[in-house]
């Protein structure tokens, strides 16, 4: 089978001038509405909120937040995905590793951690090949979509380099 | 406009008795002088104190040149009826003075009532008739007026008094080419260039070379203008000019194999310039498919990245070949995600043959794409995505521009559902509903495709185009308020701006929503920004002269000399005209507060609700005039607060143009007539022109006008006016 023709991927930044694009891939890819107010946190997540470009066209997203709920830092990737016509494509993959590289440059993080409906099998696919596994199931997270269940996904990561004789916790 | 010093006034009076009939005493004169010092260096207050001191004394309280200057100052300072006053008092004391007709001929100037300055001068001269300074304002006058005798003879004397300056001789050359005398202007030149050598680069001199190039060629005597360029080529700093010129020189004294040379070494630097292109066939004499297609694969070899070669043979071939190169040119585009790919090829559909081959090739990508996902149906290269989203854009532009508006929107909403964030997509669907006639469908679709990005002005610009071809005008105005100037009306900064589509745009809705008022006022606007551009002109006769820009200079005046010919004049006049002529035949009634007629017919509730319509739009009104108040409070203020006065006073305040008086004219036909004459001077070649004419000759009665409009209405389009249904329009002729 021949191969695919591969187009240029490119991350870019979301500002109060494309905000709208990023709404839309949401919409279009996750079952789930969002609220107001997770845009406009959005607007102050920096890096850690990216559009996926296809060939100059927007075709994905991913963004995530600071997470200290349970106690240690980690990164919660809140939404990650893109349109149904590129994906295999490697923007998945884009995004994914623009996140795992934050996370390895700032070194204070965890783990990073991000919920999955249980029948998405493509996603959970996705994500055991970057080292995440499944390390709980929350049943009826969801509030208006079936299944309702999902899986806790979570990839822990390995301590920060020793600098200036600190060592960090787990 | 600046007003120009008047040094050499200075000297004269320094060094010459006046020639007029007061002569001041020598304390008296020490401060007239200082008056002039003053004036020079714009210190007013300073200035109207010395006058004062002179007035002051009962013995020259009508010194008719002191009351001259004490008026040029006033108007400086913006004081504009005292000016006149006191200049208009100071020259009937003094009609001999040279000093007060030459001020009042700058008043009348800085009010742009050029052929009054002009008379001014004039009289001026009689009294002091080698006044370098007054002749140098005249000539500036007669050159934007366009009397070129005039100029040419005010341009003579300035030659004869001041010799050794480089504008003399150039000023007096152009006098002459303007006038088509090409043997005087290149005697000039030619004298005046052996002063103008200097070693090294010299720009100035390059361009001095280079119009007297164009008035060699203008002559007719093309060898000569090529013998020109040979002996002058090192000093020519335009190398490209230098080689295009010597290129066009070459086709037309038949030198082709010279030609060829030419543009081969301008494409070597240029290989997109579809115009060295269209040269080089003209001097390969290439008039076959296959002799033409040479040229163009030479370059695509020597270029391969090169559009040009590419698309152009795509004009000239026909059968398969044609075929052949159109589907890579589409394969290429597509992969690429070329989004102006249609636009490209779109003048290849007129042909109807290769519009035929065109339709098949791209539906049957389509169709490949879609099934396979390859552009042909053997499978053999898988594509990106994105290629199949642009094939959909691409043949729904086909559907649309055969005017099949259902096809059309089914591809387009495909392509939104494949992917429903290609701004685009949306675009084209606002136009596809534009075209099929549903105006607010397509704004919708505009307002969702700028949304999608609010950094963008062009969306942002083509949104607010739809909206008044909507009638949406508030709406309009409302969404080029998000890149206008803060603090003021988008209304009046776009006007400020000569923003002619949005004004063109606008004039059309309110024509189409019966507001004669507001479309009239729109198209006075436009008319008058073409004014303002032919009287910016003014400072460059001195500008370019000083600079050498000589041959940017001369095709500035023609340019200026065609101005109305543009399309947003045509355009302003046209429905100006059409309202006009609407205005004449149903003049408004005396209820009619500019909205939609039969007042008579009101109900109670109706009436009501047009009485609270009525005193909102008046308060709304009111708070738009109370921001404008204070802006131009703050404009004021800060034009005060200027150290630097560059502008000595604002330029005249232009009449406001006010909707409801605009559309209870006196007499509309002769406003309308206003509007026709330069259509009838600069756009004669358009039918629309005639057909105006008629409507408001034959509403004066003028016969022999009438006739003449559709004898030349008749000239340019003879087929057009078979149709009866044309001649419905003119009932008289029946």
């Amino acid at each position: 089978m021949p191969s695919v023709e591969s187009g240029r991927i490119d991350l870019g930044d979301v500002t109060p001038h494309n905000i709208k694009l990023l709404r839309k891939v949401n919409s279009v890819v996750f079952p789930v509405t969002y609220h107001d107010k997770f845009y406009k946190d959005v607007l102050e997540a920096g890096e850690l909120a990216k559009l996926a470009y296809y060939n100059d066209i927007v075709v994905g997203a991913v963004c995530c937040r600071v997470d200290v709920s349970t106690g240690p830092r980690k990164l919660y990737i809140m939404t990650l995905g893109c349109l149904a016509p590129y994906r295999r494509h490697g923007i998945g993959t884009k995004m994914l590793e623009h996140v795992l590289n934050i996370v390895e440059k700032d070194g204070n993080f965890s783990s990073i951690f991000l919920h999955v409906q249980i029948n998405n099998d493509s996603a959970i696919e996705f994500y055991k090949k970057f080292g995440f596994s499944i390390v709980e199931t929350k049943e009826q997270y969801y509030k208006r979509i079936e299944p309702a269940d999902a899986h806790v996904l979570e990839k822990f990561l390995s301590p920060a380099k020793i600098t200036n004789g600190d060592t960090k916790d787990h | 406009t600046k007003l120009i010093l008047l040094d050499s006034l200075l000297q004269e009076n320094l060094i010459s008795t006046m020639p007029s009939s007061v002569t001041l005493p020598p304390k008296e004169n020490a401060l007239f002088k200082r008056i002039l010092k003053c004036y020079e260096h714009k210190q007013y207050k300073n200035g109207l104190k010395f006058a004062k001191q002179i007035l002051g004394n009962p013995k020259f309280s009508e010194h008719g040149e002191t009351q001259a200057m004490k008026g040029l100052i006033l108007n400086c300072l913006g004081r504009k009826d005292e000016a006149y006053e006191h200049v208009r008092k100071g020259l009937t004391n003094d009609l001999q003075s040279h000093v007060c007709w030459h001020v009042y001929g700058l008043l009348q100037r800085s009010d742009k009532k050029y052929s009054e300055a002009i008379k001014c001068y004039r009289n001026a001269l009689k009294w002091d008739k080698d006044n370098m300074q007054i002749l140098r304002d005249l000539s500036l006058l007669q050159i934007q007026m366009r009397d070129l005798e005039g100029y040419k003879e005010t341009r003579h004397q300035l030659f004869q008094l001041r010799p050794t300056q480089r504008a003399s001789w150039i000023g007096f050359a152009m006098s002459y080419h303007l006038l088509n005398d090409y043997e005087m202007a290149l005697k000039i030149l030619e004298e005046f260039r052996k002063t103008q050598k200097k070693p090294g680069y010299d720009y100035e001199y390059s361009e001095l070379l280079l119009y007297q190039n164009l008035v060699l060629k203008e002559s007719g005597d093309t060898a000569a203008a090529l013998a020109h360029l040979d002996q002058y080529e090192s000093a020519i700093c335009d190398k490209i000019v230098l080689k295009e010129t010597r290129g066009k020189y070459f086709l037309t004294l038949g030198r082709f194999e010279d030609a060829d040379h030419i543009y081969r070494d301008l494409l070597k630097r240029n290989p997109e310039n579809h115009e060295y292109y269209r040269q080089l066939e003209l001097a390969r004499k290439a008039e076959t498919e296959s002799e033409k297609l040479k040229i163009y694969d030479e370059y695509q070899e020597k270029f391969p990245r090169a559009q040009a070669p590419k698309r152009l043979p795509l004009n000239f071939l026909t059968g398969d070949e044609f075929e052949k190169r159109l589907s890579k040119y589409i394969t290429t585009a597509i992969r690429k995600g070329v989004p102006p790919l249609f636009v490209d090829l779109k003048p290849l559909y007129s042909d109807p043959v290769k519009g035929e081959t065109l339709e098949k090739i791209a539906l049957e990508f389509l169709d490949n794409l879609s099934k396979f996902g390859s552009f042909d149906a053997e499978k053999k290269v898988q594509e990106s995505p994105t290629c199949l989203l642009w094939m959909y854009y691409f043949v729904a532009q086909q559907f649309d521009l055969k005017g099949d508006y259902v096809k059309a929107l089914d591809l387009v909403n495909k392509a939104i559902e494949h992917t429903p964030t290609l701004i685009e997509l949306f675009t084209l669907k606002g136009k596809i509903y534009k075209h099929a006639g549903c105006p607010k469908q397509a704004v919708e679709c505009l307002d969702e495709a700028q949304s999608m990005d609010t950094a963008d002005r062009y969306i942002n610009c083509k949104c607010a185009k739809y909206m008044l071809r909507a009638n949406m005008v508030k709406e309009a105005e409302a969404m080029c308020s998000k890149f206008t100037r803060e603090g003021v009306p988008a209304m009046e900064n776009l006007n400020e701006m000569q923003c002619m589509w949005f004004q063109s745009e606008c004039a059309w809705a309110y024509q189409r929503m019966g507001q004669p008022g507001e479309a009239l006022k729109k198209c006075y606007e436009i008319d008058r920004h073409f004014t303002e551009i032919i009287e910016d002109q003014f400072d460059f006769h001195t500008y370019c002269m000083r600079k050498m820009t000589l041959k940017a200079y001369v095709g500035l005046l023609r340019l200026e000399d065609e101005l109305r010919s543009h399309k947003f004049y045509q355009t302003c006049a046209s429905v100006a005209i059409e309202t006009l002529i609407q205005l004449h035949d149903k003049p408004l009634k005396d209820k009619d507060n500019d909205t939609e007629s039969n007042p008579d017919e009101l109900d109670p509730s109706e009436l009501k609700k047009r009485l609270n319509k009525a005193k909102k739009a008046k308060r709304k009104a009111e708070q738009e005039k109370a921001v404008i108040e204070q802006d131009k409070k703050k404009k004021e203020l800060f034009n005060k607060n200027r150290k630097k006065g560059e502008e000595d006073f604002e330029n005249p305040v232009k009449d406001e143009l006010i909707p409801d008086k605009l559309a209870r004219v006196e007499n509309p036909l002769d406003e309308a007539v206003k509007f026709l004459e330069p259509l009838l001077l600069l756009a004669s070649n358009q039918t629309n022109t005639h057909l105006l004419a008629f409507e408001i000759y034959y509403r004066k009665g003028k016969v022999l006008m009438m006739l003449q409009a559709i004898i030349k209405a008749l000239a340019l389009d003879p087929k057009k006016f078979s149709t009866p249904q044309l001649f419905g329009s003119f009932p008289s002729i029946h």
